[in-house]
């Protein structure tokens, strides 16, 4: 009833293939776009620069990683060093004084770079083995990073990242730099939602399914896998650049450790595997709950007047979060992605369920 | 639509002395086959006896330690499996290969990915690049989808519908990519003597229609007598008899490896 499918037909194959063919989906997509595009109004400075942009950017990586997690089906561990070395290269292409959409692009094709010749050899092996020496990717980038004084101007040194320019604009206005990772989340957004519907999405999910069946249709595993890590590589190069320069405004080696690469897997695996919209939930669900959980753990304990101490306080939230996302993989394994598609298809056909064969 | 005439003379497959071993057993040893234009070639032989192997052989899974294997002439011994499917070379499994998780509609245009060029930048320019492609390919689909009878599940996930209609759909997949040659390892397997008859016309209609070659492989002698031109017999990897289905099943030796004493041609 909500998402209304009687009296829609489609009379070309274009209409048939389009984005959103079910007319609410497009309308639920134009309200969040222009919530999107008014957001520096309508959220408070705070919630703006701290929550939603952080929040957009996370949602980008996670795509990235969707990509060869959930699309192709290969295991990355080592997603937060790929957005680290697109992050160092950017920032030092501004330094040495290239344009800032350059460095930035530089930034992702050198991730691609570093990605590609490490597929290369980590393709070679399978499933568990492949997602150990991805997380060996992670340990040798943070060790390059952290011990290469060109690259990280020494161990435990913070390097600043210049000012972001825009076509020689400078960017410094929250609701600038907010529209920035607006537009590159959009871009991904859009690129993942056409991967759905062509050749190329098809090929990625018939390599994860069955790579022998795949190879008897012309498909070649290696050289799919390939792509998924290189197309991958450069999202997750950019996004790190970005989130450089318009969330940390400085770059260590500490916000790419592993502990991130965790975080970035969690995203996906709690938003749910190849979907679109589980990614965005999936980054909601790591990055802000937390702080959420604990407001609310210090204002519940409050609201009893109950004597708690700081420390155990301090314990509680994490508990909490930990017992949600065992929660949310118990009720729906295939994560938040796939609980919001469940309601959609009850909703599809609400209130007469018993059309449904 | 097929591109069956491109190499108009000469057999379309042929296997000389073709020799494949696991270790210590022999799974094919010495196995000679030629397969003309146009025909619907059976392939037969009890459990084990190497018609897998001989399938997984062709299509490059498991290439030939000796012997060679020559597609129109041409020499395909070792070559990867997905270079010779974009020789016109397209197979269906013994145990379903369809992947899980996409439409039966998605299954069926991954058949066609031969005839795309899939790429990240066609991909994030789809309106520019590849709607127009997209659309035109998905013609051809929905022209086997009329022609196997698959309209209603179209947007069913292939996980969801029944195995008669998988292997349908898998026929069909095979289908779209145009094959010249299409093997089909034990299509009927676990189908009802209705769905046989169905699969058994789609198979006759994919040759007279289509004029493609068909290499059957099936357990169903009533289906090898009644659909095929010519057939092999294969036990313990070697060749015990070819020639007509007729002649082939009366031949002394085939009864003892295969029919199991009795002429039951059923």
């Amino acid at each position: 009833m909500l998402f209304r499918q009687a009296g829609i037909f489609h009379t070309d194959y274009a209409a048939d293939r389009a984005m959103f063919p079910i007319p609410l989906d497009r309308w639920m997509v134009g309200v969040l776009l222009a919530l999107g595009l008014a957001a520096p109004w309508v959220f408070s400075s705070l919630a703006l620069t701290s929550y939603v942009m952080p929040w957009l950017i996370w949602a980008a990586a996670a795509l990235g990683l969707n990509l060869i997690l959930g699309w192709a089906g290969q295991f990355h561990f080592g997603y937060a060093a790929i957005m680290g070395i697109g992050a160092y290269t950017a920032v030092h292409g501004v330094r040495a004084g290239i344009p800032w959409e350059i460095a930035v692009v530089l930034g992702g094709l050198m991730a691609t770079v570093v990605g590609i010749v490490f597929a290369f050899a980590a393709l070679r092996v399978k499933g568990l083995y492949l997602a150990l020496s991805t997380l060996a990717l992670q340990f040798v980038m943070d060790w390059v990073i952290s011990h290469v004084p060109a690259i990280s101007g020494g161990v435990s040194a913070t390097l600043q990242a210049p000012t972001l320019r825009l076509l020689g604009q400078q960017v410094t206005s929250e609701a600038g730099l907010y529209y920035v990772a607006l537009g590159w989340c959009l871009f991904v957004t859009v690129f993942m939602l056409n991967l759905r519907r062509t050749a190329l999405g098809r090929a990625l999910v018939a390599v994860r399914e069955k790579d022998f069946a795949a190879a008897v249709i012309g498909v070649q595993s290696f050289y799919y896998k390939l792509v998924a890590f290189a197309t991958s590589s450069f999202i997750g190069g950019v996004s790190g650049a970005i989130l450089v320069f318009t969330f940390y405004h400085a770059v260590t080696p500490e916000q790419f450790s592993v502990n991130v690469s965790i975080e970035l897997l969690a995203m996906v695996i709690v938003g749910g595997l190849a979907s679109i919209i589980g990614s965005y939930f999936g980054a909601a669900f790591i990055l802000l709950l937390p702080g959420q959980i604990n407001q609310l753990v210090a204002w519940t304990a409050k609201l009893m007047g109950a004597d708690i101490g700081v420390e155990t306080l301090a314990h509680i939230p994490q508990m909490v979060y930990g017992a949600l996302i065992i929660g949310v993989l118990l009720v729906e394994p295939m994560g938040l992605g796939k609980l919001y598609a469940n309601v959609r298809n009850y909703l599809l056909v609400w209130p007469f369920g018993y059309a449904r064969k | 639509m097929s591109q069956a005439g491109a190499h108009a003379s000469g057999p379309v497959l042929r296997c000389d002395a073709v020799e494949r071993h696991f270790g210590g057993l022999v799974a094919l040893s010495g196995v000679d086959m030629q397969i003309e234009r146009g025909e619907i070639f059976g392939l037969v032989g009890p459990n084990g006896s190497g018609k897998t192997t001989l399938t997984n052989a062709i299509t490059g899974f498991y290439p030939p330690q000796s012997g060679r294997i020559l597609l129109h002439g041409r020499d395909i011994t070792g070559l990867a499996p997905h270079k010779v499917a974009r020789l016109g070379v397209a197979r269906t499994f013994q145990n379903l290969a369809l992947f899980n998780g996409m439409t039966v509609l998605d299954n069926i245009l991954l058949g066609r990915h031969v005839h795309m060029r899939p790429s990240v930048v066609r991909t994030a320019l789809y309106w520019f690049m590849s709607r127009q492609d997209e659309i035109a390919n998905r013609a051809v689909v929905e022209e086997v989808i009329d022609f196997m009878q698959l309209e209603s599940v179209r947007d069913e996930l292939v996980d969801a519908i029944p195995i008669g209609l998988k292997k349908r759909v898998e026929l069909a997949r095979a289908l779209v990519a145009e094959p010249e040659f299409l093997i089909l390892d034990e299509p009927m397997a676990g189908m009802n003597q209705e769905e046989k008859e169905y699969m058994a016309r789609f198979i006759l209609d994919a040759r007279d229609e289509r004029g493609v070659t068909v290499l059957l492989i099936e357990h169903h002698m009533d289906i090898i007598t009644g659909i095929c031109d010519r057939m092999l017999v294969l036990s313990y990897g070697e060749v015990i008899g070819t020639g007509i289905p007729r002649d082939v099943i009366a031949d002394p030796g085939v009864i003892k490896a295969y029919l199991g004493g009795a002429h039951t041609a059923a």
